[in-house]
This record gives structure tokens, C-alpha cells and sequence, in this order.
């Protein structure tokens, strides 16, 4: 999130997309209705599925699934043809407009409406309303990721509020409304296959810093890899592991995987999951390491699997970094109860048993101060130099004193800082940034210009050049150059570069343009593409996929040679899947309290009233789901508008069946949850993100038949 | 309707009072709005236990202190009250003070508690033996994966290991997923931040 | 003179179920009961709304009335609670209630057989206040901590006000006075 959750009560209009934030964010609702009862903000939500979120819209705008991208540049080009958007701020702070602007024209009102299902005047009505509400907030979630063009559409949703001038205005933002509790924080800290902690990447460089934050040698670590080549290679992802070990699509590494770790990760929450399953059984070791046995446990039917409980987070202590980057303090309740053990003292013993304990906590005597120390020692890209742990537990600790509109601390210990010190708090007295790229404050007061990260000229296709930097006269208050400027050499491995550029009022990192066209993605500028799946198949001839990805994260991804026009023919319909609010990620958690399972107890399809008929169904009835890819599940009927008759959707958080089969004798005794119910992940369709690789839960085909 | 009001016993058979007692009952008369944020749960109580009297415990847990900590659900990062007792969580009591949440949850957060209450938690180290659930000792437990995945290492490479990290953990313990791939010698180490 | 009340503002209600589960959490009430509900109307259509429902705690309560046993009473402050040792499970109040307020659990698990449970506004019974008694029949006794009721203090959205009539309808109003009016100043 640029913005926070609290700043959304400033917006004037409020637009959702792929976002269902009544089910996923309650708690973020509060500040949304505020904007709409006392702004008057309309709440756009742009969604296939009429969602409970849609209930409290005032404006809702049925898409076909998988169009995001050609309905956000609809409106973008309307807002360029009508000359609504901001052209002080386009001028200013914008790069690759005219090549956006060529993009865009393609994406008219009717050629929208087509691709899109959304009619045409309501593309212009809805782009109006967005230059005519400023600022206002756009906020996705996985509805707009999970998609072969995720990158696209979330690159499109930025585009658009740059369009509007709403970058680094209260009120204003892209807010992503992220998932787990702390998945910003494992974000920042990279548990992730393409790069070290602080997103710096598998470069040399990048191993170099680490290995000077680690105190170890580089050229020891190393040797700890099969070579230098894989040690920069970005490796498996939680989408496509499993592949490294069944194999179906080629994999890009010396040996397949033999052995995989669930370190609170749930399986079910992976698309393919019938294939995922095949894995499991094929791996030589498989450790579960989590407070509940999980969904996973049950489907290992092999004597290959170990379950170690882990405490759950009330029983050890932490720093948690919310979607609105600020650190919380997440104190410790009670002693871990049963025999279980915290996820610090697991990994001790593991590190211990490995054979590097001393070089691996080396800076580290008290956890986790110290490793909370560590951290802002070495994440200097994202500004966590300030996140020290007597800095986050003081702002636990006085949470009461921080207003509710900017969550600045008024008076008290924490007196002018930001709730949680958001990123970057780029040093021990940073007060944090609470809205990203503002440039109304000081950079030492929580102000920030546009990243300066690919340079300061870039020369089109075209032929065109541009200034990469911002304008002249736009900067941050105090800043020492009152335009724009490059990044300060060395600041993502020196703290004193950084606050050097404090102190010089400006950026560490520089003063830059946002990029429209962005040359180092597939699609410099996002352009439409049918789901490989697609119920269109007039279409893909237009917007065809991309080519194949081979060595995709060391596996064979297949993007033109899986979109099969035909499919549709026995495939008619399309699956999309999402949360309920009773459950979370894989179910494991939630569907082990009983009163939650009681609220949700079981799986279902929702059904447009019209298929039902059509099909012979009633409420209540079990259908069988089949994919393409020979998965299929079992579930119950659950007839609705909330989707038209194109659509059915399933929720994802289920685990427990296994295509019509019951798991539940395959958990230890006495811990099967209280809800089971069929992983919809075994029927959502093969498709990936061509730049994360995301799986594609939001588009896909399904055919259902009476069970 | 009011003829069908009850007037109880003013004390029980202990001597301590009871709610029902229409002067005890005057405590409520005191202005208790749950949406008001000026109005928390502490400086409600403060106001009315002073008109207590001296010998009605203030609460039903004399002993307890609370313990401020955050849901481990969703990415809105509510705080949560934990009242804990003897050390055992007690009770989840509204942290209507938190700048963000104002005391709210959803059903997952309103039942926070359930993680540590939950008889589905794992009790101890399993394995699946002969395709029975055993429990075992964690030493050997540790030892056996330990040892499995360094024999794995040794046979195939560090690459043959896949390790699923977490976004339900600390930072601090993200981070050391991160570094303990590192160290192992891969870059086969995800979490659900991908998906 | 004060009278307790709950009020659903249904623009506000998201259905998260938030109240339902922290009732059930704070007393420990089985699986089956269910002193609070959200209700949904309209479900997948526009005009979808939600509302939580549990006892509105009546001014003239329907149930007191019917009750045979006299096991229903209303305190001064408009709390209406059972008297569990009294009630015999008939369902009178059942039928009387507009609301489906009144509980009947099929077990011994939460008080005695067949007796009705229903919510206490988080006010406890007319057992010994925090004595094991009360806790066991009728749950926390908040009110006499001079804390506000579990489900109003944990919505999601501050949708459900509970407390004083006066002041929550005072909230009420001021809402809804205020609703798409663009003013400033801050409003719960």
C-alpha cells in the first residue's frame, strides 16, 4: 500500500478491483464506509462476482474475468481523449506518456465493451466519475494478480492513478490490501526464490552485502551452493515447486527436488493441486512444521512425512509488518502450550544439526531484538535502517496516542511519528513515510519523490528521448536540488549515504518520473491478452498469450502452446475462486476453530440461478467440477446472483477431500478439523504470471455435471 | 410489565452481591456506548468502579494483566487485548484504543483466542509410520529430518531441497527462513507472498 | 432513566460475523447456540444488506409476558435476562419473540437441559456476580465491569452500537444526519 488503511477516510472516491475487502479486510471497512457516509465517495467496485463488498458499493461493475487490463486502459484512455486527467502532474512527474497514450487509443469504449462485457457508457461514466472525484483511492487484492497477466493489470491499476495525479496524496494511492498477517513483512524480507531480504536480488552484489551484514565470507558461502550460477538463479516458486519433482513441464536444474519443507505454508492454497499431490507422494521427505497437522499431512500417503508443532504466534513474540508497512509489536501471550515449540527454537535446532550455527548467529545473542537489529542493519533499500526494537515496541506500547485520520502520534513518547514507523524509515530518528511518494513534506519528515531506478534518460523505440527525472521545481520541501536528481551512489549499502541525502533534505534513492512504459516487462505498456484459457475464443486471435517461457524459475512454462481456442467447447464455463470470510489462505487454521467451521462448514459452487436451470440443478445438490487438466471435485450447489451465468465460484480455503475421496483418516487421531471439504485449487486452471509466475486462479475453465 | 419485575434476595447466601440487585444495577445506568472511541473499556470501568462498593471484586480476574499483541490473521493488523492470568490466557478483551482496528475483528480475529484454546493443535512430533500416525520425541524427530536432509544435500545438492517459508511468522523468523536457505546453499525457498 | 439497546446500522454491517463469533468466544458457547446471528437479505443483489440480530433486550419484552414459569425478568436499566435455575424449557418465549431470539440447547453442555439461553446484553445472571456459576450459565458478566458488550466492541465496521438508547441513537442519528453531507468533522 502506498497509503494506509486510516488515510482511505480522506478519499473523495474509493475503486476497487479484484478486491473483495468486506470478506478479506473487515476491519479495513470501517475507514471505507467512513469516506462514503461523511465524502460522499463513490465506491466503484469492478468485480466478476457480486461480492458482499459490492453490496456496500455505490457503483458495480460486472467484468468478464480476466479483462482487467483492457477495462483499466479503457479508462485511461478516455481519461487522456476527454482530457480529464492531470496534466500538471503527468508533466511533471510522469514518463512515457506518449507512449502510453498510442497503447491506450486502441482501447475505446466499444472495443472495451467487447472484450470486457462492460457496456460501453458505463467505461466513459466510470472514468468520468474518477476525474471527477479527486483524489480517490484504487486498492486490489489477488482478484487483479492472480492472473498469466497479473503483471499487466497491476501495472495498469498504477498507471490509471498516475493518469488522475493520485500518487502521494492523502486520499489518493494504489492500496493493496495484502493477505496474511505478516506476508508484507516476509515479502520485505524475501522468503522469496528471486532475491536476498530488501529486494536486492541474486546479484553478486547484492550476496556480497548480505555476506558483510552475515559476517561471513562470500567465498564460503559459496561453496555452500552447486555453483555461482545457481546461487544467482532465481530458484522454484511456491506456485511450481512440486514440478521439480513430478516433472511434467521441463525443469532447468541438476536434480530434481527430493525433499520439501512446509514452514507454516499451507498446500492447499496451490492451483494444480491434484499434480501438487503426485509430488508429494514421489519425495523422498516431506516436513510439516506448523501449530495444526495441516490439509498436507493428510495427503502424504507415504511413510515419508514428519510433523513438527510449532507454537502459534501468541506463544513467541516478533516484529509483524502490516499491508500499510508499519511494524507492530507482536508480544508474546502465553508459554507455548502442548509440546510445541517456537519457529525460533525449531530453526536453531535445524541450523545446530546443519553444522553453521556459529557463523549463522553470529550478530544474533537475544532473539529476535537481534535479529530485528540485523535487519535494519542490512535492508537499506526499503528504509529499515529506523526499525530498531525499542522503536517498534514503543509504538505497540503507546498505540492510544496516534490519531485515527494520519496516525501521527499527537504528543507523548512517540510525539510526530507515524503509527508503526512505515517504510522507509530511513534513520534511528525517521519519523516513517505514511503515503509513499509525497513530495508536500520533507524527506526527513516522511516525504518522498518517485524512485529514480532505471536511470536519467531513456530513448524510446520510437526514437523519442525523455528526461527520466522529475521536473525542475518539483521536490520535496528543503530538498537541496528543487528538481529532479539521480540516486545517491552507494545508498543501498552505505547508512551514511543515506543519511547524508537526509540531512541534503532529499531522497536517497533520487528523484525520478514514474514509467508508464516500462522496458524491462514482456508488455512495456500493458496491453490485453486472453486467458490461455478463454471463453472467447474469437478473441485470442486478437490478444493472443505469450510465447512459451522456458527456465521460467527453473521450470518450462507454457503460455501460447496452452491456449487451446477449443477448449471452451467442452469447458464452458469459467472458474473463479476467493475467500469467504470465515476462512484464510488453506483453512488450516480457521477450520480448526469451531466456530468458524460452524459458520462455514462446508465447500459449495456458487451458480448462476440460469445455469442451475439449464443444468438440472438444485440448491443443495453435489455437482462434480472437472478442469481441463483432469481435475475434478466434488461440492455442493450454491445458487446465487452473485454470479452471472457464465461464471461459478468456488471458495479456495477447503482441504480434507481429495476428488471425492474423504482424507480424513489420514490425519493423527482426534485433530481432523472440523470442516473438511475439496481444495478448489485441485480444478483452477494451469497459467501463470509471465513475470512472478502468480498461478492464475481468476480465469480458467471448468465443466460441471450432476454427481 | 413492570409488576413482573423481579425483586431478588439483595445478597446471596456468601454475602456477595449479585447482579440482579436493582442498586448494583445503577452501575449501568452509567452511559456505556460501545462505539463511542472516547469511551474505552478501561476508563469506563475506572468510572464505575468507583461507585462500587469496597468488597465486589472489580473483575473476575483479580491477577491479571493485559497483554497487547496483534491478530495473526489478515494484513489489516488489528490489535487485540490478551488478558492472561497465572499464565493462561483468560480472555480477548476489545482493544478499542488501537489506531487502526478501534477494537474491531472480524470472526477469525473475534475468536484470536481460539489459537492457543483450539484442540486441534499438533501436540507433539509425529511420523508416519507403516502409514500409522507415531508420535516421537523431538530429539528424534529433529535428528531423522536433520540427518535426511543432509544426506539429500550430499547425494543430489543443496537444490533437491524445496523450502516453503511463511508469511504467518515474525519478521525476524521470515527473515531466517531467508537465511537459512541461504546457508544451506538454495534459492529454492518461497512463501504465499507469490501465490 | 437509561435503558440498554442495540442498534444494527445496516450501512454499516459488512456480514463478517465478527459479533457472532466474539459472543461465542467471550462466554464459551457451545456449537449450536447462537445468541447473535447475521442476517442477510437480498443476498447477491443489489440492495444486499446484512443485519446482526440477537436479543433487542424490549422495552415491553413479549417473552416476560408468556413466560410461565416467571423465569424472564428486566432490570431497571432494560437488560431482560433469564433465570436459568427457574426456567423450565418450555419454548413460550420462543414463539413470542419476533426476533428468534430465545436459544434451546439440545445438551446438558450449557446449563441445564433444555433450558433457554439467549443473550445477556453481557450482564450475566442472576447468579452471584463472577461466581463459577454465573460464568457457567450465562457467561461474562461485562456490564458489571463496567465494560461494553463483547459484540458491539469487536465490529469490524462499528455497525452494531450497543449501550444507552440516548447515546447510541444519538450516534445513530448524528450518522445518518451526516451521511453524504461531505462534512468534516469526525463522526464514529
Amino acid at each position: 500500500m502506498t497509503n494506509h488503511f486510516n488515510d482511505i477516510r480522506h478519499a473523495k472516491l474509493v475503486f476497487f478491483i479484484g478486491s473483495n475487502a468486506a470478506e478479506a479486510h473487515p476491519v479495513a471497512m470501517q475507514h471505507i464506509l467512513y469516506a462514503k457516509e461523511v465524502n460522499n465517495a463513490p465506491i466503484i467496485v469492478v468485480d466478476p462476482r457480486f461480492t458482499k463488498l459490492a453490496a456496500k458499493a455505490t457503483d458495480y461493475v460486472r467484468i468478464r474475468p480476466g479483462t482487467d487490463t483492457a477495462f483499466l486502459m479503457g479508462l485511461i484512455n478516455q481519461l487522456i481523449q476527454n482530457e480529464w486527467y492531470d496534466k500538471e502532474f503527468v508533466r511533471t512527474r510522469v514518463a512515457g506518456f506518449e507512449e502510453l497514450k498510442e497503447v491506450a487509443a486502441h482501447y475505446t469504449p466499444e472495443v472495451v465493451e467487447d472484450i470486457t462485457g462492460v457496456p460501453a457508457k458505463e467505461v466513459v461514466r466510470i472514468a468520468k466519475l474518477m476525474a471527477t472525484h479527486r483524489p480517490g483511492t484504487v486498492v486490489w487484492c489477488m482478484g487483479l494478480t492472480q492472473h498469466h497477466i497479473g503483471s499487466s493489470n497491476t501495472r495498469a491499476a498504477c498507471i490509471l492513478q498516475l493518469m488522475l495525479g493520485n500518487m502521494g496524496v492523502s486520499g489518493g494511492g494504489t492500496n493493496i490490501f495484502r493477505g496474511h498477517d505478516n506476508v508484507q513483512g516476509a515479502t520485505d524480507m524475501c522468503v522469496l526464490s528471486h532475491s536476498l531480504p530488501g529486494y536486492y536480488g541474486l546479484s553478486e552484489k547484492a550476496w556480497r552485502h548480505w555476506c558483510e551484514v552475515w559476517g561471513v565470507d562470500y567465498e564460503w558461502m559459496k561453496s555452500r551452493f552447486h555453483s555461482k550460477e545457481y546461487m544467482e538463479k532465481p530458484g522454484f516458486t511456491l506456485a511450481r515447486w512440486y514440478e521439480g519433482v513430478i516433472q511434467e513441464d521441463k525443469i532447468y536444474q541438476y536434480t530434481p527436488i527430493k525433499a520439501v519443507v512446509f514452514w507454516g505454508c499451507s498446500s492447499t492454497s496451490q492451483s494444480q493441486y491434484h499434480k501438487l499431490k503426485k509430488a508429494l507422494d514421489k519425495l523422498e521427505l516431506v516436513v510439516i512444521i506448523d501449530p495444526f497437522p495441516t490439509t498436507t499431512a493428510a495427503m502424504c500417503e507415504k511413510d515419508n512425512v514428519y510433523l513438527l508443532p510449532s507454537t502459534s504466534q501468541y506463544e513467541t513474540e516478533g516484529s509483524v509488518t502490516s499491508s500499510c508497512r508499519q511494524a507492530q509489536w507482536r508480544y508474546k501471550v502465553v508459554d507455548p502450550i502442548y509440546d510445541s515449540k517456537t519457529d525460533y527454537e525449531i530453526l536453531q535446532e535445524f541450523v545446530k544439526r546443519f553444522g553453521f550455527a556459529d557463523k549463522f548467529f553470529k550478530n544474533i545473542k537475544k532473539i529476535p531484538e537481534d535479529v530485528t537489529r540485523e535487519i535494519a542493519r542490512g535492508t537499506l533499500t526499503i528504509g529499515l535502517v529506523g526499525w530498531l526494537p525499542e522503536r517498534i515496541k514503543k509504538h505497540t506500547d503507546n498505540w492510544h496516542t496516534f490519531d485515527i485520520d494520519t496516525l501521527q502520534a499527537k504528543g507523548g513518547p512517540c510525539d510526530g511519528e507515524y503509527y508503526g514507523l512505515p517504510w522507509p524509515c530511513w534513520t534511528e530518528e525517521h519519523p516513517g513515510t505514511p503515503i509513499l511518494y509525497d513530495i508536500s513534506k520533507p524527506v526527513a519528515k516522511g516525504g518522498l519523490p518517485f524512485r529514480a531506478r532505471f536511470g536519467t534518460e531513456y530513448t524510446y523505440p520510437s526514437g523519442r528521448k525523455e528526461n527520466l527525472l522529475a521536473a525542475e521545481g518539483v521536490a520535496n520541501p528543503g530538498s537541496e536540488i528543487m528538481g529532479g536528481y539521480p540516486e545517491f551512489k552507494g545508498w543501498k549499502t552505505d547508512v551514511r549515504v543515506i543519511k547524508e541525502a537526509v540531512k541534503r533534505g532529499m531522497a536517497p534513492f533520487g528523484n525520478a518520473r514514474a514509467r508508464c512504459y516500462c522496458w524491462n516487462f514482456p508488455d512495456p505498456v500493458p496491453v490485453h491478452r486472453e486467458p490461455l484459457h478463454s471463453p472467447r475464443p474469437d478473441l485470442i486471435k486478437k490478444y493472443p498469450t505469450y510465447p512459451d517461457k522456458p527456465n521460467h524459475y527453473r521450470v518450462y512454462t507454457r503460455f501460447k502452446s496452452e491456449q487451446k481456442p477449443e477448449l471452451v467447447k467442452e469447458f464452458p464455463l469459467v472458474l473463479i475462486t476467493g475467500r469467504v470470510v470465515e476462512h484464510m489462505g488453506g483453512g488450516d487454521e480457521t477450520r480448526s476453530n469451531k466456530y468458524l467451521a460452524e459458520l462455514m462448514p462446508e465447500v459449495y459452487a456458487e451458480i448462476n440461478p440460469r445455469v442451475a436451470n439449464n443444468y438440472g440443478l438444485r440448491e443443495g445438490d453435489m455437482i462434480w467440477v472437472e478442469s481441463p487438466e483432469g481435475g475434478r471435485i466434488r461440492v455442493k450447489v450454491k445458487i446465487t446472483d452473485r454470479v452471472d451465468d457464465r461464471t461459478i465460484f468456488i471458495p479456495y480455503s477447503f482441504g480434507g477431500m481429495f476428488m471425492g475421496r474423504s482424507m480424513a483418516a489420514n490425519y493423527p487421531d482426534g485433530l481432523v478439523p472440523y470442516a473438511i471439504g475439496e481444495p478448489a485449487n485441485i480444478v483452477v486452471n494451469y497459467g501463470y504470471d509471465i513475470k512472478t509466475q502468480i498461478q492464475a486462479t481468476k480465469e480458467g475453465l471448468c465443466r460441471i455435471r450432476k454427481a | 410489565m413492570a409488576a413482573r419485575k423481579i425483586v431478588p434476595q439483595t445478597t446471596s447466601p456468601s454475602g456477595t452481591k449479585i447482579t440482579l440487585n436493582p442498586k448494583m444495577a445503577r452501575r449501568s445506568f452509567l452511559k456505556i456506548a460501545a462505539a463511542t472511541t472516547a469511551l474505552t473499556g478501561l476508563a469506563l470501568s475506572g468510572r464505575l468502579t468507583k461507585r462500587a462498593e469496597a468488597k465486589t471484586p472489580k473483575s473476575p480476574y483479580s491477577q491479571s494483566k493485559i497483554v497487547r499483541t496483534i491478530c495473526t490473521y489478515c494484513s489489516v493488523g488489528c490489535g487485540i487485548y490478551a488478558e492472561v492470568e497465572n499464565g493462561v490466557w483468560v480472555r480477548q478483551e476489545i482493544a478499542q484504543d488501537h489506531p487502526v482496528s478501534r477494537g474491531g475483528h472480524c470472526c477469525k480475529g473475534a475468536g484470536a483466542i481460539d489459537m492457543v484454546r483450539s484442540e486441534k493443535r499438533l501436540r507433539s512430533p509425529m511420523k508416519r509410520e507403516n502409514g500409522r500416525w507415531k508420535r516421537i520425541s523431538w530429539e528424534q524427530a529433529l535428528d531423522e529430518i536433520c540427518s535426511k536432509l543432509l544426506e539429500i544435500r550430499e547425494k543430489y545438492g543443496p537444490d533437491a531441497v524445496h523450502w516453503n517459508g511463511s508469511a504467518k511468522v515474525s519478521t525476524e523468523m521470515a527473515y531466517l527462513q531467508r537465511k537459512l536457505a541461504a546457508f544451506w546453499g538454495t534459492n529454492n525457498i518461497d512463501h504465499q507472498a507469490r501465490i | 432513566m437509561a435503558r440498554m439497546k442495540f442498534i444494527c446500522d445496516t450501512e454499516r454491517c459488512v456480514a463478517c460475523h465478527g459479533c457472532v463469533v466474539a459472543c461465542k468466544e467471550g462466554h464459551h458457547i457451545p456449537v449450536g447456540i447462537n445468541r447473535r446471528r447475521v442476517i442477510i437479505i437480498n443476498e447477491g443483489k443489489p440492495g444486499e444488506r446484512s443485519i446482526s440480530i440477537s436479543c433487542m433486550h424490549c422495552s415491553d419484552p413479549p417473552c416476560m409476558a408468556v413466560c410461565p414459569a416467571g423465569a424472564i425478568y428486566q432490570r431497571d436499566d432494560g437488560i431482560v435476562l433469564v433465570n436459568k435455575d427457574i426456567c423450565i424449557g418450555c419454548g413460550y418465549c420462543l414463539m413470542a419473540c419476533p426476533f428468534g431470539a430465545p436459544q434451546f440447547p439440545k445438551n446438558s453442555s450449557f446449563g441445564a437441559r433444555g433450558v433457554m439461553d439467549k443473550c445477556t446484553f453481557c450482564a450475566g445472571g442472576p447468579a452471584p456476580t463472577f461466581s463459577e456459576k454465573e460464568k457457567r450459565l450465562y457467561g461474562q458478566n461485562r456490564i458489571a465491569e463496567g465494560k461494553v458488550p463483547l459484540c458491539a466492541g469487536m465490529c469490524a465496521t462499528k455497525a452494531l452500537l450497543a449501550g444507552d438508547a440516548d447515546v447510541i441513537s444519538k450516534i445513530y442519528a448524528e450518522r445518518v444526519a451526516r451521511r453524504g453531507n461531505g462534512l468534516k468533522e469526525k463522526i464514529f
